[in-house]
Formats: structure tokens, C-alpha cells, sequence
């Protein structure tokens, strides 16, 4: 009794004093050098869950992504883990980190700005298993034996490739062989945007055409590139990447168009449930149906369901000639009509 | 009688198994099973960016690990054509002097601790912690700095990180001397380290002994001379002894660290002004590089394809080192005790070493020397 009791003295004595002379854990004493390049730190709750940094890190098992159980208040969190032990303070992650403000921070001593970058290599080369017809001449031209076959199919090896170019010249096929720009992704997308765009407004400017248009029957347009050319370069100044971006994205393209002729309707609503997107709505203030034709997926269902031929659906196809003019061809659809005769 | 002392053992700083064949108290041969710490480094490096690799070749070894970054730097370097600042490589040598003083002082400190001097032991870690300082104020960290990058250093350095490093290496200076002599003049200690583990001249060569070790039985290879930095800009002096002994290992790592402060004192009294860093980007090519690290020669051989690192190859000091020390050092030795102090006079790095292992279908095999790797 007399020990527990000296514990008890000894242990409030012991409080006291850590109270009176403000005393710290050795953590807090030890200061961090001016240069210290420190493990990054984790802000849960601007994570997005992307997986950038599992990508950029460099040691394995460092950093990974968990998700906390569902509560009742909410969905749980999602954020990355970074393991001390394997960490090795790169600060890889906290440069790739998308959000804003930054859910990984490692503070300025990394200094790693001007030279991080994924991928350095401005050009990769892939196959498109759909459209490779296996010829093998691209292994052949290989200098390095980058390309093997692996489960029937044509692969290149990006540890071995050195971004020659020369399988991409001797493709036959068009669109087999890819050779991606890697560096401006974004920049891509947008130039590949506009061209759709304006194609598919060029299209359905010719409104009387197309209702004239009989089945089995096309049309043809010659579409000068000059119009976008400009707009084109402001948003990727090289004159050779832009155009052959553009060269793969319309000679691979092929647009959907719906054309809805108001007069012949006859509400009778039969579209609207149909919708998968539910992109038609009856206005009832002016008594019309309407389309949203940015949700709207082109899918058909809408001329497939509609029992007085209000409704249209075209198929267009392009190839670009010369660089300078793109040829379209636009062709009636039959769906309807194969429905009918069962 | 075989004594076996490890994998974990308080004599040794690494698990090894070192195996010693007793006749009486008389130690006649040594063997040395690698296999216990290796992490296969290479094969994570393959595929990954050099941004990624260099941080990665840091962690081949844990005492001389700065010496790795730079020859992977310049290795790459090589192979993109690029000119490195003179004044980063100047920062480079700073640093390079400074990690090679901290890693002679471990060496001896354990060395002695082996010999249960632990007063002398205590001294020299002091010392140390001099140069540790020096390097955590100018890089940050304290072991791995991650200071070099391809084409530089990652910051740049001026008077208020000069001056302290200066006022550090006079602070070692004033009681270097005295250690020094307490080891080579006094009576405890030469008289057990004189004449034990002699290795002689042919022996370092047929055994590839490098470094200090190698330069204690007479070799004179130092690959700081021969590399750009060190001949236009540097003097120094190779330190070189004869007998190849305890004594003679342990006094020529201490000889050499005048050496190195006063290339540091160089550095910092004729550095240039100018960039710190250029950017580089990687072409695709092979190229192989040698560099003296505290412990002797690092290899590396590197071949990109203008993207990723295709293939790497590492060639770490230590396995020759203790290689020869197990064939040649520990041969015909008095007692165990100093056996084992023979082992650690070799400066060993288990971690660096292991850079391959052999697994068969009953699971993995050590490898019982340099020859069965080649």
C-alpha cells in the first residue's frame, strides 16, 4: 500500500513540475535545419483521389491510396498514405498534385520545378489492336527490336523504343500505328474539339439538303480547312503537330446527325420516355417539344421510336486532302426502314 | 573448430555471416556468406526516369551514399553532353570532402570500438559530428543529401553556410593531431594492431582491394585523379603505406583527412560565381563511370534510350574489400578477438555489397565470394 501510495505522490509531483516549468516532448525541442528537406505532408480533405502520386513515386510501397469507411453523415474520405519507413522524400507527389490548394506539400527546399516531368520523351509510339492487321513490317523496319508479338498481338516496348519514327512511316494501314504527342494533352484535346465542332455545325447548317436527302442516297461536300487554320495555331503553334493532329482525329472521325423537323410534329410524347438521357422535354408555356443537344449522345432511339418521320439520323464521314480541304460525305440512315419491313 | 559469428552479432554493424576456422585460439581462415540484406536496387531502377533514379541510387549505400548520386549524375551527364557549372562542381567537391571525412571518422570510431577502446571510440565520434554538422547546414540532411541533380547541384551556396563549415573544420584540426597520436604513438593500441592481418601488394591486387584498403598494402589507385574537377582546379596528395596491416589501414584513412579538409579549404577560397544547374535532357546512349568513394572505386553503367533507364549496373568498393579481407587479412591471426577487429579495419558495408543474389529451387543461396558473381 505504502509503494502505491508513494506512486500516486510521485506521479502528481512529477505532473506538477511538468506544468510549472512548461516542459516539452523531445519532438518540439529539436529544431529542423534552414535546409531540411522534410517528408511531405498530407491535407485530407482537398484529395481527389486521382493517383498521381502513386504514379510519380519512385520507391515502391512509399505512398497509397485509402478510402475511410462510409458513415452515416457522409461518403468517407479519400486520401494518400505515405509510409515513413520507405519514404524517400523525393517530393515527386507534391509537384504532381493536381488540386488546388495542393493536398501534398512539401515545402521549397525539393526544388524540383524546371525539370520534373513524367514522360520526357515528346513522342510514344502504340499499336491499335483494332486496326493492326499484323503485317509485321514495322518489326522488321525496327532498328532496336522494340516490336514483339505478345498474345497475338503487336506491342511496342517502351523501354526499348527511341522514338525513331520509322514503324510509323512503314505502316500501311491508316490509324495502326500511333505516334501520341505526350506533352500537351490538353492543348490536343481542345484542337480536336474545335475541328468537331465546326464540322458538325458546318453539317447542320444545310438543312434543306439534308430533308431532301432520299434513302440510300448521299452528299458530298468540299470543306476548306482555312476557316479554323488560324484558330488552329493559337492553340498549338507548331504548323506539322497541328495538322497531323488534325489529320488523325477527321480522318477517324465520324459524326452523328439528327435533324428535327418542327413542323410535321405532332406531340404525340412518344420520344420523351424513350431517351436514355432524358435530354427531350415537352415545353408546355409553348407547346413544343425540345432537344438539348449538348446532353443529346446521338443514339437513334428518338428516329427509331418516332412514328411520323419527324425525326432524321445521318451518318457522316470525312478524309482530309492535301492539308487543305476536308471531304465529307454524309448518307441517310435506313434503321428505320429494315424495322418496318419485319 | 568453426566459429561462427552473425548474421546478428554486437560486433558487427550489418548481418553477415562471417565464419572462422579456429586451431586452438589461432584463427587460420575466414569465409564470408553474403545474402541477407539485398534489395534488389537495379531492377527497381530499370524503367523509371533518371529524376526518379538518381534519388533511388542513394539508397545503395547508407555512410558513403552522396558518392553514388554524383557518379550517377555525371554518368548521365556523359551521355547527354552536358557541361556541368564550374562552380556546382566545385559545390560538389565540398560536399564529396566533407562525406569522405565523416565516413573515415565512423570507420576508425568502429574500428576501435571492436578493440574495446571505447575512450578513443567516443573521441572520434566527437570529431565526426563536426563534419555531420557541416554537411546538414549546407545540404539539409544529414546522411542522404539528395544534393546532386543531372546537370548540377540543387541549390546554391554562399558566405553564411562558408563560414561556419570553415570555423567546423578548424574546431576538427585543433584536436585531430592528438587523437591521431594517441592511436599511433600509444603504446595500447599499435602494439595489438601492428603485424595482425598483413596483406600484401599482390594479395590487394588479386583480391581487387580498393581505397584506403587497397592504398594501405601499396596500390596506388585513386580515382580522384583523372577526373575533370580534381585535375584542373585541386592538388592533393595520394596517401600511400606499405604494410598492410590493422595499423596501416586505420593511419592511412586518418592521413587522408587533412588531405580532404584542405580541399574543401580550396574549394571554398577559389569557387567561382556563376549558375549552380543547367537543364539536361536525356539522350539515349550507354556510358560507364568510375569515382572514388570513401570506401574506393564506384562503377556505374547506364544505358538509356532517350526516355528511361534501360539498364543499370553497380559495382560498390566493398565486395572487394571484404573479399580480399576474408581470403588474404584473416588468414593467420592470433586470437578471435582480433579477428574480428581485422574485419572491422576493412570498413565494411554489407548494405552496398549485396548487389546480386542467386536463388535456386530450394530458395537462396549465398554467394561465398567475388569470383562466383564473375
Amino acid at each position: 500500500m505504502s509503494s502505491l501510495m508513494w506512486y500516486i505522490y510521485d506521479f502528481a509531483r512529477k505532473a506538477w513540475a511538468d506544468a510549472f516549468t512548461n516542459a516539452h516532448t523531445s519532438s518540439e525541442i529539436a529544431e529542423k535545419p534552414e535546409r531540411f528537406r522534410d517528408f511531405p505532408k498530407v491535407n485530407k480533405e482537398y484529395c481527389i483521389g486521382c493517383g498521381a502520386c502513386t504514379v510519380s513515386c519512385p520507391s515502391p510501397n512509399a505512398i497509397k491510396i485509402v478510402r475511410d469507411e462510409d458513415t452515416e453523415e457522409g461518403e468517407g474520405l479519400t486520401y494518400p498514405v505515405i509510409n515513413p519507413s520507405a519514404c524517400i522524400r523525393c517530393g515527386f507527389c507534391a509537384e504532381v498534385c493536381p488540386t488546388d490548394p495542393k493536398t501534398l506539400e512539401c515545402g521549397l527546399n525539393h526544388l524540383i520545378l524546371p525539370e520534373f516531368n513524367i514522360i520526357p520523351s515528346k513522342r510514344q509510339f502504340i499499336v491499335d489492336d483494332y486496326l493492326c492487321i499484323k503485317c509485321k513490317k514495322c518489326m522488321k523496319q525496327c532498328p532496336v527490336d522494340a516490336i514483339n508479338i505478345v498474345n497475338d498481338k503487336l506491342v511496342v516496348d517502351q523501354l526499348k523504343c527511341i522514338s525513331c519514327g520509322e514503324c510509323l512511316d512503314v505502316c500501311p494501314v491508316n490509324g495502326a500505328m500511333k505516334g501520341v504527342f505526350v506533352e500537351n494533352l490538353q492543348a490536343q484535346k481542345d484542337l480536336i474539339l474545335l475541328c468537331v465542332n465546326y464540322l458538325e455545325d458546318y453539317i447542320n447548317n444545310k438543312e434543306e439538303d439534308l430533308r431532301a436527302l432520299q434513302i440510300d442516297g448521299l452528299l458530298q461536300y468540299d470543306v476548306p480547312l482555312s476557316e479554323i487554320w488560324d484558330k488552329a495555331l493559337k492553340i498549338i503553334p507548331d504548323e506539322e503537330i497541328a495538322l497531323e493532329i488534325i489529320t488523325n482525329a477527321v480522318n477517324r472521325l465520324k459524326i452523328r446527325v439528327i435533324d428535327w423537323d418542327k413542323d410535321k410534329c405532332k406531340k404525340c410524347q412518344l420520344c420523351i420516355p424513350d431517351c436514355p438521357t432524358k435530354c427531350i422535354s415537352f415545353d408546355e408555356g409553348e407547346d413544343t417539344i425540345v432537344r438539348d443537344k449538348d446532353r443529346c449522345l446521338r443514339c437513334s432511339i428518338c428516329y427509331q421510336t418516332c412514328p411520323f418521320s419527324v425525326i432524321k439520323y445521318f451518318i457522316a464521314k470525312f478524309s482530309l486532302e492535301d492539308g487543305k480541304i476536308i471531304h465529307t460525305t454524309v448518307k441517310a440512315s435506313n434503321l428505320n426502314e429494315n424495322i418496318f419491313m419485319e | 573448430m568453426i566459429v561462427p559469428i552473425g548474421p546478428i552479432h554486437p560486433a558487427l554493424k550489418e548481418p553477415i555471416r562471417l565464419k572462422l576456422h579456429t586451431e586452438g585460439e589461432r584463427v587460420v581462415k575466414a569465409e564470408i556468406e553474403y545474402g541477407y540484406v539485398h534489395r534488389g536496387i537495379e531492377k527497381i531502377i530499370e524503367g523509371q526516369t533518371w529524376q526518379k533514379g538518381i534519388y533511388l541510387s542513394e539508397r545503395v549505400c547508407g555512410i558513403c551514399s552522396y558518392e553514388h548520386t554524383q557518379t550517377f549524375a555525371e554518368t548521365i551527364e556523359q551521355i547527354s553532353d552536358v557541361d556541368v557549372p564550374v562552380r556546382a562542381q566545385f559545390l560538389r567537391v565540398i560536399t564529396n570532402e566533407l562525406d569522405r571525412i565523416q565516413s573515415h571518422f565512423l570507420a576508425n570510431s568502429t574500428f576501435f570500438k571492436s578493440m574495446d577502446h571505447e575512450t578513443l571510440f567516443m573521441h572520434v565520434l566527437e570529431l565526426r559530428e563536426y563534419a555531420m554538422d557541416s554537411i546538414e547546414l549546407l545540404t539539409g540532411n544529414r546522411v542522404n543529401m539528395g544534393w546532386n541533380v543531372v546537370g548540377g547541384v540543387r541549390m546554391d551556396a554562399d558566405e553564411r553556410h562558408f563560414k561556419p563549415i570553415l570555423e567546423n573544420l578548424d574546431k576538427i584540426e585543433e584536436s585531430f593531431d592528438r587523437v591521431r597520436a594517441l592511436f599511433a604513438e600509444g603504446p595500447a593500441l599499435a602494439l595489438r594492431c601492428k603485424g595482425i592481418g598483413v596483406m600484401s601488394k599482390k594479395e590487394a591486387i588479386k583480391g581487387r582491394a580498393v581505397g584506403p584498403i587497397g592504398r594501405a598494402s601499396g596500390v596506388k589507385e585513386d580515382y580522384r585523379i583523372g577526373h575533370y574537377t580534381y585535375d584542373d582546379y585541386f592538388d592533393f596528395k595520394v596517401i600511400r603505406r606499405n604494410e598492410g596491416d590493422n595499423y596501416a589501414r586505420t593511419l592511412t584513412r586518418f592521413d587522408e583527412i587533412p588531405e580532404s579538409i584542405s580541399l574543401v579549404r580550396q574549394a571554398i577560397e577559389n569557387i567561382p560565381k556563376g549558375e549552380v544547374r543547367t537543364p539536361a535532357n536525356l539522350k539515349s546512349g550507354y556510358a560507364m563511370r568510375r569515382n572514388e568513394a570513401p570506401r574506393g572505386e564506384v562503377t556505374y553503367m547506364i544505358e538509356t534510350n532517350g526516355n528511361l533507364i534501360k539498364n543499370i549496373s553497380i559495382r560498390t568498393p566493398s565486395i572487394g574489400n571484404m573479399d580480399s579481407c576474408a581470403k588474404y587479412m584473416i588468414r593467420d591471426v592470433p586470437t578471435v578477438a582480433d579477428a574480428v577487429s581485422t574485419y572491422a579495419s576493412c570498413d565494411p558495408c554489407v548494405a552496398c555489397a549485396e548487389r546480386v543474389a542467386i536463388t535456386n529451387e530450394h530458395g537462396k543461396t549465398a554467394i561465398k565470394g567475388f569470383d562466383e558473381v564473375i
